[in-house]
C-alpha cells in the first residue's frame, strides 16, 4: 500500500495513502478535538470541532476528518485562529446543551466535558435555551436524552454499520432535528448497545447501571464473554468487589469493541441471589446445605465404592461447554487417570457427534479458519446453516464490515428465511427444502466443474484423487438437485459463479448443519467444495476458501480439544490408538486398563439407560435442558444411582443430582477459553465471590482427587495450562503470561506446520437428501434454533435480557396457521410422542410450510423435553381448541 | 528587676477580679459560641420534596482527600431520580475540610457546627439515615 508523509504539529509521520488528517493524528498519538468522527464509523462532518490549518499548496482551513491526507501535507491543530473557531463551536454546542452533568452516566468519560474543559470555555455569551425534552424510557435497557445530544450521528452511523438494524435516525429537520426511531416508535432493535458505546455525551445511557457508580470509580478489566462461540472481549466495570457495567474497548480483542446485548447487558447473574450458596446434600429427596469438607468425603465415598462393586466404567462424566480449558484438561484427567474411565463427553459433541474429527481433519488440511478474522478479509461470505444475527452477532457484525471494506458478496443458505441484516452489492438468500444439504453443495461442485469455474488443470494436478470426481459426478444432474432442493438452477449457478469470484471465500458451517443427521456427509462435500476451491488458486501462501465451523458456547471448541470425548485425548489423538494411550500414560503416571476404552455405545445417556452406569460426574451442564432429547436424560439420570453436579445455579439438571457443588462465574474465576475460530484467550479473575462459598472448577477437582487418594498439585490455572502446553501438542508453545497480551490461534500454528505441496484429497460422498417420514398424527417438524437474546443458564438470571424478551415464541408459516386458524400472540400446543408444550405462536413466512420453529435457549420453556431427536415430528392445535 | 515582675501581676490581678475578661467556658453547661463559618460534621441536607437532596454525582467521596466518604447511587423506580442508596461518612477519618460542601453541585452537604463526636465504639460511621436526622433536628424551613 502507498504511503505518505506528512507533518502534524512539527512531528512527521507517515500513514497509508486515502487516511484522514484525523486518523492520522490519531493513530501516531497527536490529539485533535472531535465528536463526531470515529474510528469504526464512516466520515459525518458534523460536529466542525476538528477545524485544522493544512497547508498544502496554500494554507487554508479544514476538517481533519474529511480531508484525506496528501504528500508533503503541513497540518497544524492549534494555531490561535483554529482555537477560536473551535470555541464558539462548543459554545454553540453548549448553548442548549442540558447542564446535568452530575447526573449523568457519561460525566468522567464525555469527550463533549473534556473538550469544555481543555479550551477552557468561560460562560457562554449566548442565552441558554434548554430543550427540555422528555427523557425516552420505553425500553428496559437503553435510555435517550435527547437533552444531551450533540447530533453528531455516531450512534445512528453506528445502527447502520456495525449492526446493520439502523433503528435509529435523524427525524425532522433543522434546529428540531433530534435523533430518534421512525414516527417515535419504541426502540425495536438488537440492543447491541453499539450507540451507548460511541456516543460521546450522556444521551445514551446503560439503564442496567442503575446509576450504581460513576465512571472514575469503576475499576475496569478486561476478560472474555462467557455467552457465544465468537470470544468477545469485554471490560467488567467494578466497585467495591461487584461487575456494575460492561464496557467494551474499541482497541482490544477481535471484537474490535463491538458487543451484543448479551455480552454487553447479560451480567447481572454473577450477583444473582439465586446462586447456590454451600455445597448441597440431597437427603430423603431434600437438599441440605454441607460443608466442602463433608460433600467432597461423601462424594469420594460413594465413588470409590462403585469403583469397587463395579469398576471405574461404570461413572460417566460430562465435562462443561462454558468452564474454562484448565477446568475441562482436569476434569478429563481426573475421570481418566483417578475414577477410571473414558465414559466422558461434552454436549458439543453428543449433540454433533462427527464435527470433532472432520473439524481436525480439515485443519490439518489447512482448509479450516484459523481465525474468526477471516470473516472480516473474506471477499465471499457463504453462511450455510447458521443464523448468524441470532447465534454470533458478532461474527455478523465482522461479517458487516467486510461487505463494507472488502465489498464482498454474501450467500446465505438455510432451511429458513434467516434475517441477516446488511445488505451486500452480491446478496443471495437461498432457502434450500428440509433436508436437501447435500444435493445442494453437489450442485454447486457440478456447476463449478461443469462451467470450468476454476483452473481444472491445476486442480488436477494438486488433487490425488481427482479423477474419482467425474466419475461420482456423471449421473448427478443440477435440474434434479434443484428440484430437490426447491432453488432454481439459475440461482444455484451465480451461486457458484460467486463462490469461484477471485478472492477470500470464508464458508460458515452453521449448527443447523452440524446437528443434522446427515451432518457428516454434508461436512465432508463442503470440504470436497474448499479443496476444489483452494487446489486451483494460486499458490499465495493462504488457502483461499476456509470453512469456519459454527460452536454453540464461549468454550465449546475447548472442550473437544481437551479431549473431553471418548474418542479423543486431549489434542485429538484418538484413544483407540495404543501409542497414544502409551504416551499419555507416560505423561501422567498413570496405566490405564485396556478395558476402559472399549465402548458398547457412543452415547453416555443411552449407557446410562441401559443401566450400565452407577454414577455420574456433571460439571457446569444442563443436559436435561440443553440436549435434543430431554426425555432421555430424564431416564438415563434415574437409572443413574449417583448424580454429581458442579455448577453455578441450581439447574434443572442439579435438581435431579444427589450432591451439587457450587462453582463460580466466569468473572471470579482465571482460565482461558478457546472460540470457534480456534482461537485460545485468556480470562481475568475480577471480582472474589461474594456471598458464596464457591470454588472454581479446577480447585474442586484437585480436591476431590485429593480425597481419592491421588493429589494433584496445581496452584493455578497457569500450572494447568503448563500441561496442557506439554500435553497437548496442538496447544504447544502457548504461554500463560503471552495470554494476557495475544491470544493463541492453534489452528494457524497446526496448519501452518502443513506440507505445502502435500496434495489434496477429495472425500467424495453420495448425494442423498434427508427424508422425514411424513406422519399423519404428527405432520408438523419441529426445529429448533438458537435466539440472540438468550443462551444458557446464564442469560435466564440476567434481568436485563429476560425483561427484553421474556417470552418463547412458536414460529410457523403464514399458510400453515391460515389453515388453523392460529393467529399472532395465540396460544398453541406443541406435542409430540414424548410431551407437550403450550407456547405463543408468532405467525411469519420466516419457516417454510411444515416447519414449526421454536428457540431452544429459552431454557425454562421445556422444548427439548418435546424433542425426540434433532428433527421431531409434532402436531400443533391451538389450546382453547380440541384436545 | 522587681518592676516588670510587678507590672506583670497587676496585670495578672486586674484580670483576676474582672468577670468580663474569663474566657473558660462552662462547657456543657453553657454552649460554645461558634464562628459562623465553623465547619463541623458534613450533613445532608432535606430537599423541598423531603427526601435528600443528595443525587449521588460522588463528586465529594471524589474529592474527599481523606476518603470518609462513600456513596451507592441507584435509581428510584417510580421518579427515575437519582438518589443516594448508601451514603456513609466515617467521621474518625474526616478532616473536616470541607471540599465536600464546596464540590456538591446541589448544595446537599453542608458542614454545619456538629462537633461532638466522640463515641464509645472504635468506629463512627454516620450513615444517611444520620445524616440527614442531624438536619431534620435543627428544623429549618426549606
Amino acid at each position: 500500500m502507498k504511503t505518505i508523509n506528512l507533518v502534524v504539529d512539527d512531528k512527521t509521520i507517515t500513514v497509508p495513502e486515502g487516511t484522514n488528517i484525523f486518523q492520522a493524528s490519531l493513530d501516531n498519538g497527536i490529539y485533535i478535538p472531535g465528536l463526531c468522527y470515529h474510528p469504526k464509523l464512516s466520515q459525518f462532518g458534523g460536529c466542525r470541532l476538528c477545524m485544522v490549518e493544512v497547508t498544502e499548496r496554500r494554507t487554508a482551513h479544514r476538517f481533519a476528518c474529511a480531508h484525506p491526507v496528501s504528500e508533503g501535507m503541513i497540518v497544524k491543530v492549534n494555531t490561535p485562529k483554529v482555537v477560536r473557531y473551535r470555541r464558539s463551536v462548543m459554545e454553540y454546542l453548549l448553548a442548549h446543551h442540558e447542564l446535568s452533568c452530575p447526573t449523568c452516566d457519561k460525566a468522567g468519560e464525555c469527550s463533549l466535558q473534556d473538550i469544555t474543559h481543555e479550551l477552557m470555555l468561560s460562560p457562554s455569551r449566548f442565552n441558554a435555551v434548554r430543550m427540555n425534552a422528555p427523557v425516552v424510557r420505553d425500553n428496559p435497557i437503553l435510555e435517550l436524552n435527547r437533552n444531551r445530544c450533540v447530533l453528531c450521528g455516531r450512534c445512528v452511523s453506528a445502527c447502520k454499520e456495525i449492526e446493520g438494524v439502523g433503528a435509529i435516525d435523524f427525524q425532522k429537520r433543522g434546529i428540531k432535528t433530534y435523533v430518534g426511531t421512525a414516527f417515535d416508535k419504541p426502540l425495536d432493535c438488537s440492543f447491541c448497545g453499539g450507540c451507548l458505546a460511541v456516543c460521546p455525551t450522556g444521551s445514551w445511557q446503560d439503564r442496567t447501571l442503575e446509576f450504581r457508580g460513576r465512571p472514575w470509580e469503576f475499576k475496569k478489566t478486561q476478560t472474555i464473554c462467557p455467552y457465544c462461540a465468537v470470544g468477545c472481549t469485554i471490560v467488567l466495570n467494578t466497585k467495591s468487589g461487584s461487575v456494575r457495567r460492561v464496557t467494551s474497548d474499541d482497541y482490544i480483542g477481535i471484537n474490535e469493541g463491538n458487543l451484543c446485548i448479551k455480552g454487553r447487558f447479560g451480567h447481572e447473574f454473577i450477583h444473582s441471589a439465586e446462586r447456590l450458596k454451600t455445597p448441597l446434600i440431597k437427603k430423603d429427596g431434600a437438599f441440605h446445605p454441607s460443608s466442602w469438607d463433608d460433600a467432597l468425603e461423601y462424594i469420594s465415598k460413594r465413588f470409590q465404592q462403585i469403583i469397587n462393586e463395579h469398576g471405574g466404567k461404570a461413572i460417566g462424566g460430562i465435562g462443561s461447554e462454558k468452564c474454562t480449558n484448565e477446568d475441562n484438561y482436569l476434569f478429563q484427567k481426573f475421570c481418566r487417570s483417578v475414577l477410571r474411565t473414558n465414559t466422558i463427553d461434552n454436549l458439543s459433541n453428543l449433540r454433533s457427534p462427527s464435527l470433532n474429527s472432520l473439524m481436525y481433519e480439515s485443519v490439518i488440511r489447512g482448509i479450516a479458519s484459523t481465525s474468526l478474522k477471516e470473516i472480516e478479509h473474506a471477499n465471499t461470505l457463504f453462511f450455510f446453516g447458521t443464523d448468524m444475527t441470532e447465534a454470533h452477532p458478532v461474527a455478523g457484525t465482522m461479517a458487516r464490515k467486510a461487505i463494507r471494506m472488502n465489498n464482498a458478496s454474501l450467500i446465505i443458505a438455510n432451511i429458513r428465511t434467516i434475517s441477516f441484516s446488511g445488505t451486500a452489492k452480491n446478496d443471495i438468500r437461498l432457502t434450500y427444502s428440509f433436508g436437501s444439504q447435500i444435493p445442494f453443495i453437489h450442485a454447486l461442485i457440478k456447476i463449478i466443474i461443469d462451467e470450468k469455474l476454476i483452473d481444472l488443470k491445476k486442480a488436477e494436478s494438486s488433487i490425488s484423487n481427482f479423477h474419482e470426481l467425474p466419475l461420482a459426478f456423471d449421473t448427478f444432474s443440477v435440474k434434479e438437485a434443484s428440484q430437490v432442493t426447491g432453488i432454481s438452477e439459475e440461482m444455484m449457478r451465480t451461486t457458484a459463479r460467486l463462490l469461484t469470484k477471485s478472492g477470500n471465500c470464508c464458508i460458515v458451517c452453521g449448527r443447523d448443519v452440524e446437528e443434522d443427521p446427515l451432518s457428516r456427509d454434508t461436512i465432508k462435500a463442503l470440504m470436497n467444495l474448499c479443496v476444489l476451491m483452494n487446489a486451483s488458486s494460486p499458490d499465495t501462501g493462504h488457502s483461499k476458501a476456509s470453512l469456519l465451523f459454527s460452536r454453540s458456547h464461549n468454550n465449546s471448541q475447548g472442550v473437544n480439544d481437551m479431549g473431553v470425548v471418548p474418542e479423543f485425548f486431549p489434542g485429538y489423538s484418538t484413544t483407540s490408538d495404543v501409542s497414544n494411550r502409551e504416551n499419555i500414560e507416560k505423561q501422567w503416571g498413570v496405566k490405564f486398563s485396556d478395558d476402559i476404552f472399549m465402548r458398547e455405545s457412543k452415547n453416555i445417556f443411552e449407557l446410562a439407560r441401559n443401566g450400565a452406569l452407577k454414577g455420574l460426574y456433571i460439571m457446569g451442564e444442563n443436559p436435561l435442558v440443553s440436549y435434543p432429547n430431554g426425555k432421555e436424560v430424564l431416564e438415563a439420570f434415574q437409572k443413574t444411582g449417583f448424580i454429581v453436579v458442579q455448577d453455578v445455579f441450581l439447574t434443572e439438571t442439579a435438581q435431579l443430582a444427589d450432591v451439587v457443588l457450587p462453582t463460580v462465574t466466569f468473572a471470579e474465576k482465571e482460565g482461558t477459553f478457546t472460540n470457534m475460530g480456534m482461537t485460545v484467550q485468556r480470562l481475568n479473575k475480577i471480582i472474589q465471590p461474594s456471598g458464596v462459598d464457591a470454588k472454581p472448577d479446577w480447585q474442586i477437582i484437585c480436591e476431590f482427587a485429593k480425597k481419592m487418594g491421588y493429589s494433584y498439585s496445581y496452584a493455578s490455572p497457569k500450572d494447568i495450562l503448563s500441561e496442557i502446553e506439554s500435553v497437548v501438542p496442538i496447544y504447544s508453545g502457548i504461554n500463560y503470561d503471552r495470554l494476557k497480551r495475544k491470544e493463541f490461534y492453534w489452528a494457524s500454528s497446526v496448519s501452518g506446520s502443513r506440507n505445502k505441496s502435500a496434495k489434496y484429497l477429495l472425500n467424495i460422498v453420495q448425494p442423498e437428501s434427508l427424508e422425514i417420514k411424513q406422519n399423519k398424527d404428527f405432520p408438523f417438524v419441529l426445529l429448533t434454533g438458537v435466539s440472540l437474546n438468550h443462551q444458557g443458564t446464564f442469560s435466564r438470571y440476567s434481568n436485563a435480557l429476560v425483561s427484553v424478551s421474556p417470552e418463547c415464541f412458536a414460529e410457523m408459516n403464514r399458510k400453515d396457521a391460515q389453515k388453523m386458524n392460529i393467529h399472532d400472540g395465540d396460544a398453541v400446543v406443541i406435542e409430540s410422542s414424548q410431551n407437550k408444550v403450550t407456547l405463543k405462536a408468532k405467525v411469519t413466512g420466516k419457516s417454510p410450510e411444515g416447519i414449526v420453529f421454536v428457540s431452544e435457549d429459552y431454557e425454562w420453556i421445556p422444548i427439548n423435553l418435546v424433542r425426540t431427536g434433532v428433527y421431531t415430528p409434532v402436531k400443533i392445535y391451538k389450546e382453547t381448541g380440541q384436545i | 528587676m522587681i518592676l516588670p515582675l510587678l507590672k506583670g501581676l497587676i496585670l495578672t490581678i486586674k484580670r483576676f477580679f474582672n468577670p468580663n475578661a474569663v474566657v473558660t467556658q462552662q462547657y456543657p453547661e453553657e454552649r460554645p459560641k461558634l464562628p459562623s463559618r465553623f465547619r463541623g460534621l458534613p450533613e445532608l441536607q432535606i430537599g423541598k420534596d423531603g427526601r435528600e437532596r443528595c443525587i449521588a454525582c460522588g463528586l465529594c467521596a471524589k474529592v474527599c482527600p481523606s476518603k470518609c466518604i462513600t456513596v451507592e447511587g441507584a435509581t428510584d423506580k417510580i421518579t427515575q431520580r437519582r438518589y443516594p442508596k448508601v451514603y456513609e461518612l466515617d467521621a474518625f477519618r474526616c478532616i473536616f475540610c470541607g471540599f465536600c460542601e464546596e464540590a456538591c453541585p446541589v448544595r446537599a452537604v453542608i458542614l454545619r457546627d456538629t462537633f461532638e463526636l466522640s463515641t464509645y465504639q472504635n468506629k463512627n460511621i454516620f450513615d444517611k439515615k444520620q445524616l440527614l436526622d442531624l438536619t431534620k433536628k435543627r428544623k429549618i424551613s426549606f
